[in-house]
């Protein structure tokens, strides 16, 4: 009796593995339909492409029900997308990061505020020079926030910010060697 | 030993006579500290070149009209800096260990870069459909801005380009993260934050020097 019961499983095994096998091959070859489609329509955005794209991946879609309905059934899905880990022993010591949601709203707010300021400055005419300096000002003063607080460097060891912030600044610095020769290049110009 | 002698003998040993962590953070942050830098580097470089040409230029079209060019950056603007302050709520999240937050607030992240990347996209399709390659400007521009260098759309494409790519490669890493999310630790949620922190960063350059500085005013500059 129970080796029939283990046939019947076995034979349940099969089924299932068929029945996945062969619906998945049918969802592969509507899938590759829909991308075919991308190069055999002329002209994709019209409403005949746009259809039969679609319908190739509804059909699609139909034949991938069955084995993710499978998968689910089977904990494939649990495996893949579980959070809580039973094995790992309760963390003793809490991990400490500094800055409460107010603090990081606030600096949100200040960096969106200096976002419209800049985009409002984009449309007052002031001079060239005038207006790089502020653009670039405010710029700079939105990238310390956003390093400082988002980036978290205002609260690590100071050794770090030296090592990391002088050397970017003295590289930025360096390339500026190169405007006076686009100077020389603008006053040549017949025009 | 006295107390003043140990508190400097620990100032002193504190990071670098060996048996801690140099600057107290781990490897892997500091590793993705130095990349930062030095992709940073790589940014600076490619917009000083678009400066040098434009600055060494007669002319240099100002195409960005108010509705859709500079209404669109700035709504892709304003997703970045969210998408910003949702990653630092993933970190704080992470920090007290609630794990399903921090996937939700990774989603929400990857929300805000897919949004960008979409208006992006619709922004370089609408240019590219009005004539604009890389190495030639439309005709139309062509006529407004006689003297104008061919080089608007090298520089505009490669600098917004190497950006998408960026944001681009941010999701992705994002969207593996929070699918890790179990066995990810504090360390690698942070990490991956500053790496879309940085993404961010990159733009609050590259928005006024490419988009607010080629503002159209309607009538020419």
């Amino acid at each position: 009796m129970s080796s029939r019961l283990s046939t019947i499983s076995n034979l349940w095994k099969k089924q299932d593995f068929l029945l996945n096998f062969v619906c998945l091959i049918i969802a592969a070859g509507f899938l590759l339909l829909a991308v075919s489609n991308l190069s055999w329509a002329g002209d994709f955005l019209t409403i005949d492409s746009l259809f039969m794209m679609a319908v190739c991946l509804l059909l699609a879609g139909v034949f991938l029900f069955s084995p993710a309905l499978w998968a689910y059934e089977n904990g494939l899905f649990k495996r893949l997308l579980d959070v809580d880990d039973p094995s790992a022993a309760a963390p003793a010591e809490p991990i400490h990061f500094a800055g409460s949601t107010k603090l990081f709203l606030s600096v949100l707010g200040a960096l969106l505020g200096l976002t419209l300021v800049e985009v409002f400055l984009a449309y007052v005419e002031v001079g060239l020079t005038i207006m790089l300096t502020i653009l670039i000002g405010l710029s700079l003063i939105k990238a310390v926030l956003i390093l400082a607080y988002f980036m978290h460097l205002r609260y690590e060891r100071l050794s770090l910010i030296l090592t990391l912030v002088p050397m970017l600044v003295i590289c930025i610095c360096l390339f500026f060697i190169f405007f006076p020769d686009g100077f020389r290049v603008r006053n040549l110009r017949p025009y | 030993m006295s107390t003043v002698e140990a508190r400097a003998e620990n100032l002193i040993a504190s990071d670098w006579n060996g048996g801690t962590l140099p600057y107290h953070v781990g490897h892997k942050k500091l590793g993705m500290w130095l990349f930062i830098v030095s992709d940073a580097l790589t940014f600076t470089a490619l917009l000083m070149g678009y400066s040098y040409v434009r600055m060494s230029s007669a002319e240099w079209p100002t195409p960005f009209k108010f509705s859709p060019s500079i209404v669109f950056s700035t709504v892709m603007t304003l997703c970045l800096l969210a998408s910003s302050f949702t990653m630092v709520m993933a970190v704080s999240a992470s920090a007290r260990r609630d794990k399903r937050a921090v996937r939700r607030w990774i989603g929400g992240t990857m929300l805000g870069g897919l949004a960008f990347l979409g208006l992006h996209i619709y922004e370089w399709l609408h240019l590219i459909d009005e004539g604009l390659t890389p190495f030639a400007l439309p005709a139309e521009w062509v006529q407004h801005w006689p003297n104008a260098s061919p080089l608007f759309g090298a520089s505009f494409f490669a600098i917004t380009g190497l950006h998408m790519f960026h944001v681009l490669t941010g999701v992705l890493y994002l969207g593996f993260v929070a699918l890790r999310i179990k066995r990810a630790t504090h360390e690698d949620v942070e990490i991956s934050g500053l790496y879309w922190h940085f993404v961010d960063l990159v733009w609050m350059f590259v928005f006024p020097l490419i988009y607010l500085m080629s503002v159209d005013f309607g009538g020419g500059h």
